[in-house]
C-alpha cells in the first residue's frame, strides 16, 4: 500500500463507483474525518473522458475508474482511493496516477493493495487522519460491513423478483427509497430496521410469476457484474424479459471469501466444477467456471458470462465453460464489454437468448436443445470477432 | 518403448527450452519440439482458442495441437509465482486447464509452480521425470544438471547483448517477451528486418533477476508481473546505450497494456514506439513503420553531430 498526499488542504477524499457500494464505501471513508466528493453519477461522458486518457486496449474496468476521478477532481477532490483486485485491476492506481499527472491534477492517491491487512490499512490512514484510532476505524469498518450485507440482501431479491412486477417499476421504487435511507443510517439497529422493513415492502409489491419462468445466472468479472452501468443494465433488461436473476458475485461475498479463507474457498470451488477447471484460473475465472456448472446441476435455464473485452482470467474460464456448454448442451450466453459495446445490440442478444430458452423449455427434446447450444457456439464466436 | 514428451514451441519454452531438454535427455527421454510458428500452426490456434485470447496463446494452442501424434505426452507447465509479492501473468495460471479445454484428444503432463505458497520447480518438475524414471536420485540429479545448463545458456544471452551494446553503429533495444521476440511469425521478422537495415538489434534479456527488480522499481513500483519486471530492469539497464526503443506488445496484452503507457509517459530522451503484432499482422505496414524509425534515429544522430560542430 502507498499513501501520497496531496499539495492543497483540506482534503476531500473520492474514489470510483461501483454499483450502489459508494454508500458503504462513504461510510468507510468517514473514519479519515474529510470532506468526501462522490464523482457524479456515471454517464457516457464518464466513459468518453476515460477512454480518452487510457491506454488503447486495457480493460474496461480501468476506464470508468479513470473517468470518474476525472470528474471527481473537476468537482474538488484532492485524495483519491483505489483498491484493486486479483489480476491487473491490482495496478491500476499507479498507472492512473502517471495519466491523471500529465493531465496536470493536483492531488493524493492512497492505494489499497497487497494484502487486506487491518493494522496496515489503518496505519496508512493515519497518516490522512492522525487522530483515527484503531476502535474508530474498526467501527467504520463494521458499519461498512453491515450497510453492505443489507444492500446485497435487499438487491438478491430485487433481483429475483423484478421481472414479475404487475405495476412496472414498482421494484424500483422501493429499492430507491431503501437506498435513501440506507445512506445515513449509522448504527447497527438502524441498518437491520431498515434491511427488513423494506424487505417486507417489497415483499408485499403484487407478482405474477408465470409457469414457464426463466432462471438465469449471471457470472463472470466482479466489475462488470457489480457496476449496472457497465453492463448496459443487463439485469434490468433480464427482468424485462420476465427472468428470475441470479447473481453470486457480491461483495458481501467477497468477504465471506477472501482473506485466510481464501484458498479454502478456491478448492471448494475447483472440486465442485465437474472437473472443467483443476488448477485456479486465476481472479473470478474459477468462480465462473465452477458456479456456471453448479447452477446447471440446480436445474437453472441460462447462464449469462459477462467480461470486459480482454479479461485473461475470464478468456481462461472461456475455455472451460464453452467445453461445458457443448458436452452438457447447456446454454451460455458470452457478453464482452468495451467502450464501444452498443445497448441495442445486448438487447437484440438478450430477447434471441432468452427466446431460445422458451422454445426449448415448451419443447424439451434434446434435439432442440442441442440446436440451441449450437446456435450460441457459433454466435459468441461471431460476437467477439 | 521409451516415451516421448513433447515441447510446444511457444510461452514458456522460449523461457526454459534449455532446462527441459537437459532435463529429459539426462533421463533418456526422448523430446519432440513442434516446428517454428507457421499460417498454418496460427490457423489452428484462432480455431481452437477463444477469440478474444492473446496472440501468443493462441499460437500455443496451435503448437499443442500440432504435436498431436507426434509426442506420448505433451510438457504444458503452469507457474502462478516464481518469488514472494510477484505474480505471472494469468494466461500462465490457465495454460493448462485451456490447453485441457480447447485442445480435444492430446495427453498433457504439467507441473504447477507456485513459488509464494512453497512449491518450488525442482521438486514438481522431478516429479514428472518420476514418470519416466523410477530412481529419484537418478531424477534429483539430471535436474541438478539441467538447471546448470539453464544458467550457463541465461549468462550467454547476457553476454551476448553485451556484445552488441559493445558495437558500433545504430543500435536498437527490442522491449518484449521472449515468448514474442523469438517466434518466428511475431518477433523474428522484425529483429531480422532491423538487422537487414544495418541495426543492431540489443533484445530485452536481462537475467540478474534481483538486479533488474530494482532496476524496476525507477519506472514502476506497483508492476506485479514478474516478466514485466525483468522487461523494466533490461529497459533501464540498457537504454542509456542504444539509440532507439522499440516496445513489442502482442495484441490484446494485459500487463503490457499497462506497462507500456507507463514506460511512454516515465522513459524521455530516447526515441521510442510502440509496435501492436495481432494475428492479422500485414508485413508491409510493419515495415514501414520500422524503416521510417530507423530514418528519425538516423536523422536525429546526424542532426546531433552537426549540432555539436557548431557549438
Amino acid at each position: 500500500m502507498s499513501v501520497q498526499l496531496p499539495e492543497s488542504r483540506p482534503f476531500k477524499v473520492s474514489f470510483p463507483h461501483m454499483g450502489n457500494y459508494s454508500i458503504p464505501v462513504k461510510t468507510l471513508a468517514e473514519h479519515l474525518e474529510c470532506e468526501i466528493v462522490l464523482p457524479p453519477k456515471m454517464t457516457r461522458r464518464t466513459l468518453e473522458l476515460g477512454a480518452r486518457h487510457s491506454p488503447e486496449f486495457v480493460c474496461i474496468p480501468f476506464k470508468y475508474n479513470l473517468g470518474n476521478y476525472i470528474e471527481a477532481l473537476d468537482k474538488g477532490a484532492n485524495l483519491l482511493l483505489q483498491a484493486g483486485g486479483g489480476c491487473r485491476f491490482g495496478y491500476y492506481g499507479e498507472v492512473q496516477e502517471a495519466i491523471l499527472r500529465d493531465l496536470g491534477y493536483d492531488f493524493g492517491m492512497v492505494r489499497l493493495i497487497g494484502g487486506w491487512k487491518l493494522r496496515d490499512h489503518i496505519n496508512d490512514f493515519k497518516q490522512v487522519n492522525p487522530r483515527l484510532t484503531m476502535l474508530r476505524a474498526l467501527k467504520a469498518y463494521k458499519l461498512a460491513l453491515l450497510q453492505t450485507r443489507a444492500l446485497d440482501t435487499v438487491e438478491d431479491y430485487v433481483r429475483r423478483n423484478a421481472g414479475f412486477e404487475v405495476e412496472d417499476g414498482a421494484f424500483e421504487e422501493v429499492h430507491d427509497a431503501f437506498l435513501g435511507e440506507l445512506d445515513t443510517a449509522r448504527d447497527k439497529r438502524t441498518i437491520a430496521e431498515i434491511e427488513e422493513r423494506y424487505l417486507g415492502e417489497l415483499a408485499a409489491i403484487p407478482t405474477e410469476r408465470p409457469d414457464d419462468l426463466l432462471r438465469i445466472g449471471i457470472v463472470g468479472e466482479l466489475y462488470v457484474l457489480m457496476e449496472p452501468f457497465s453492463n448496459l443494465f443487463v439485469e434490468k433488461e433480464l427482468a424485462k424479459r420476465g427472468v428470475e436473476v441470479h447473481r453470486f458475485v457480491t461483495v458481501s461475498n467477497m468477504v465471506e471469501h477472501g482473506g485466510r479463507k481464501a484458498t479454502a474457498h478456491l478448492d471448494d470451488l475447483i472440486a465442485k466444477s465437474g472437473d472443467y477447471v483443476r488448477y485456479h484460473l486465476g481472479a473470478d475465472g474459477t468462480e465462473s467456471v465452477s458456479m456456471a456448472y453448479q447452477l446447471m446441476q440446480q436445474g437453472f435455464d441460462g447462464v449469462l458470462h459477462l467480461k470486459p473485452f480482454g479479461c485473461m482470467p475470464e478468456v481462461n474460464a472461456m475455455a472451460s465453460l464453452q467445453r461445458l456448454s457443448r458436452e452438457h448442451t447447456f446454454p451460455i450466453l458470452f457478453i464482452s464489454y468495451d467502450a464501444q459495446t452498443s445497448e441495442t445490440g445486448l438487447k437484440t442478444r438478450l430477447d434471441a437468448f432468452c427466446d431460445m430458452l422458451r422454445m426449448s423449455k415448451q419443447r424439451p427434446g434434446t434435439a432442440e436443445m442441442a440446436d440451441v447450444a449450437e446456435s450460441l457456439a457459433t454466435e459468441a464466436e461471431r460476437s467477439t470477432a | 518403448m521409451q516415451a516421448t514428451v513433447g515441447l510446444p514451441r511457444s510461452l514458456l519454452y522460449h523461457k526454459y527450452h534449455v532446462l527441459w531438454e537437459s532435463f529429459f535427455a539426462a533421463l533418456e527421454v526422448q523430446t519432440v519440439t513442434s516446428p517454428q510458428s507457421n499460417r498454418a500452426i496460427l490457423a489452428r490456434g484462432i480455431e481452437l482458442a477463444v477469440d478474444e485470447t492473446c496472440v501468443p496463446v493462441k499460437l500455443f494452442l496451435g503448437h499443442v495441437d500440432a504435436l498431436r501424434d507426434k509426442a506420448d505426452y505433451i510438457l504444458v507447465p503452469r507457474i502462478v509465482t516464481l518469488a514472494k509479492d510477484e505474480t505471472m501473468c494469468v494466461k500462465f495460471l490457465g495454460a493448462f486447464d485451456v490447453a485441457r479445454n480447447s485442445v480435444p484428444g492430446v495427453r498433457l503432463l504439467e507441473y504447477s509452480v507456485d513459488v509464494k505458497n512453497g512449491i518450488h520447480q525442482r521438486p514438481e518438475l522431478c516429479r514428472v521425470g518420476e514418470t519416466f524414471e523410477r530412481n529419484r536420485r537418478k531424477v534429483r540429479r539430471a535436474y541438478d544438471h539441467a538447471a546448470i545448463e539453464h544458467l550457463r545458456y541465461t549468462a550467454e544471452l547476457d553476454e551476448r547483448q553485451e556484445q552488441a551494446l559493445a558495437r558500433p553503429g545504430i543500435k536498437v533495444l527490442v522491449v518484449g517477451h521472449a515468448y514474442n521476440l523469438y517466434d518466428e511469425m511475431l518477433g523474428k521478422p522484425i529483429v531480422d528486418f532491423l538487422g537487414k537495415h544495418g541495426v543492431e538489434v540489443v533484445c530485452s534479456e536481462f537475467h540478474d533477476t534481483a538486479k533488474a527488480r530494482r532496476l524496476a522499481e525507477r519506472v514502476s513500483k506497483d508492476i506485479p508481473w514478474t516478466y514485466n519486471k525483468e522487461l523494466l530492469g533490461a529497459l533501464e539497464s540498457y537504454r542509456e546505450r542504444v539509440d532507439g526503443i522499440i516496445f513489442l506488445v502482442t495484441f490484446p496484452c494485459g500487463p503490457d497494456s499497462l506497462m507500456t503507457e507507463l514506460c511512454m509517459r516515465r522513459v524521455k530522451g530516447v526515441p521510442s514506439i510502440m509496435l501492436v503484432l495481432d494475428e492479422l499482422q500485414s508485413e508491409a505496414g510493419l515495415q514501414t513503420r520500422l524503416e521510417s524509425f530507423v530514418d528519425l534515429i538516423e536523422a536525429g544522430k546526424k542532426r546531433a553531430l552537426a549540432g555539436g560542430g557548431a557549438r
